[in-house]
């Protein structure tokens, strides 16, 4: 080799100059493989890109006609000029049209007149929302149905409003329970109504001819006893006794129906006044049982003053009634609790057997005889009454020889907290 | 029997329609110590009647007090009550509400219409004899009346 190189110097440089012709050459090549395979890889991950978005958007695409198939609620999308550009299955079932006669229809011709699809466009432009107004639209053929209708406008990526998505509920089933209710409770005010006139009228107007009987069989009784036969003295102190019984339930009715008719619109009530009032009524009952009656610090209600003070009234006076050997303490409590005041009237009297705990607050219930404790077992029915007129709920707690606690709740002073 | 502090006759005027209620006070008043004249009005036309001295009462005297009753046919007792108390010939006459009804509504009316007191019936015969009894011992006895 070194003869070669030595014998041709020519030669050798033509050679050199070849090889790294060939070199450069091969190089270049590598350069343009490698360059070219990077492009390829780059060309084929954007393929595979291209190819993945063209995939999850027939997928997202197929899943959104999905939902959208699959809605209850009838869909439409309309644009700014309230033209209906789509809509789903529910709709056209709905409506009863085909969905090209939907399409590209004006969305104001399916509502209910008056309702202008445009104008809540415009108004909801403001919050971009439009949140369940009640309407009707009107089928292909002629039905009305009722909807609630809730809209959101649609806005492009520079905030230009583009249309607007509407979903209408079938609302006739919610309707037609709403009516039928709506009914039931008109029904219920005036059988009430009616109810609680008849009572006024019933122990009203016979409480005139009542009391003729009542005061002529007493003046018979005054003037006569004695001076007629035995017989004649013992029929008319029975007709004197039933008078005067039946006039005590009358008064008893007629006061529980006066409650019903309540007469005065609730104001802030102070309850302190109140109590204070009922001691001074009942004195007499009070000095005369020796009863400590104490109290906590009352608070202001809503309420109708007459009421509660015959409430406060009849609960003292029943504790009184139905004390026991020992010396009697009532107590009346009051607390906040649950939005509302919680009262409490408990004494240690004779107590009541939880088993009638609920029907002593049953018009005419009495759990003792007559002669027993006398009452005409209307008391606490007209509290109920009071009591549930103000909102409120009244429960009593309680064991035989273990005293009674009747609880009732009142609402709050409005008035109050509204100053606040 | 005492009468009032002139020593004459005291003068009352019932109106009332009901006949058994008529009777009753008379009985009531019998058992009162009063020398008194009962009169009766059935009705409120028949009231203001009496009291204008109209018709057949041209001769009716002029009552010491009245007492009436609220329901009354023709004119009622609270008509009767407005009328008499915005008549300046009547107005002092003292006017003693006497009624079976309770109602809140009626006693404040009455009162409002210058009622002077407002009693309910009672439906109790001696509690009956002692209301009238009171009525009578006081508006003749305690009571000072107008001389007129």
């Amino acid at each position: 080799m070194p003869d070669l190189v030595g014998a041709s110097d020519g030669i050798g440089t033509q050679v050199k100059t070849y090889l790294f012709g060939l070199f450069v050459l091969v190089l270049l090549f590598c350069l343009y493989v490698l360059q070219s395979s990077a492009q390829s890889r780059k060309l084929r991950s954007q393929l595979l890109e291209t190819r993945e978005d063209l995939i999850s958007t027939t997928v997202s695409k197929s899943y959104v006609d999905n939902i959208l198939k699959s809605m209850a609620e009838t869909l439409m999308v309309i644009d700014t000029d309230g033209t209906i550009q789509r809509v789903n299955q529910a709709a056209i079932s709905l409506l009863g049209y085909e969905r090209h006669e939907l399409i590209g229809r004006s969305a104001g011709d399916l509502f209910e007149e008056g309702v202008d699809v445009l104008s809540l466009l415009k108004q909801s432009e403001l919050n971009d929302v439009i949140r369940r107004v009640d309407t009707s639209v009107v089928t292909k053929d002629g039905r009305h149905v009722a909807v609630s209708l809730s809209g959101s406008v649609m806005r492009d990526e520079d905030g230009e409003i583009q249309g607007m998505v509407c979903v209408a509920q079938d609302i006739t089933e919610r309707k037609r329970t709403q009516e039928i209710l709506e009914r039931q409770t008109q029904e219920l005010a005036r059988s009430n109504s009616e109810l609680e006139q008849f009572a006024w009228v019933a122990s009203h107007d016979l409480q005139e001819p009542l009391r003729m009987v009542a005061s002529y069989t007493q003046l018979l009784s005054k003037r006569y006893k004695g001076k007629l036969d035995a017989d004649a003295d013992e029929f008319i102190a029975f007709a004197v006794d039933g008078a005067t019984r039946m006039r005590r339930l009358i008064n008893a009715l007629l006061e529980l129906s006066r409650v019903g008719t309540r007469g005065k619109d609730f104001e802030a009530t102070d309850c302190e006044a109140i109590y204070d009032r009922t001691l001074v009524n009942l004195q007499g009952l009070v000095e005369e049982s020796g009863a400590v009656v104490t109290h906590d610090r009352l608070p202001t209600v809503m309420g109708d003053v007459t009421q509660l003070g015959q409430l406060f009234q009849n609960l003292i006076a029943n504790a009184i009634k139905f004390r026991g050997d020992e010396q009697l303490t009532v107590h009346v409590g009051a607390e906040q609790r649950n939005g509302h005041w919680e009262f409490c009237v408990r004494d240690n009297g004779i107590g009541i057997d939880p088993e009638y705990a609920e029907r002593i607050f049953v018009v005419f219930q009495r759990l003792h005889g007559k002669g027993d404790r006398p009452g005409t077992g209307i008391g606490l029915s007209i509290c109920k009454k009071i009591v549930e007129l103000h909102g409120g709920r009244i429960w009593v707690k309680s064991q035989p020889d273990e005293g009674a606690a009747f609880y009732f709740t009142l609402p709050l002073n409005e008035e109050k907290s509204s100053h606040e | 029997m005492s009468s009032n502090s002139n020593g004459s006759l005291v003068e009352i005027l019932l109106v009332e329609d009901n006949p058994g209620d008529v009777r009753l006070t008379q009985e009531a008043m019998k058992e009162g110590k009063m020398r008194n004249r009962l009169s009766v009005a059935v009705d409120g036309v028949e009231a203001m009647a009496f009291l204008r001295q109209e018709g057949k009462y041209a001769d009716a005297p002029r009552p010491d007090v009245i007492l009436l009753d609220l329901n009354l046919p023709k004119k009622d007792g609270r008509a009767v009550l407005a009328e008499i108390k915005a008549d300046p010939d009547l107005k002092r006459i003292p006017v003693v509400i006497l009624t079976s009804s309770k109602a809140e509504e009626d006693i404040l009316n009455s009162y409002d219409s210058h009622a002077n007191c407002y009693i309910t019936k009672p439906g109790d015969l001696e509690q009956f004899i002692d209301v009238v009894k009171s009525v009578e011992g006081f508006w003749f006895q305690i009571v000072k009346l107008p001389k007129e």
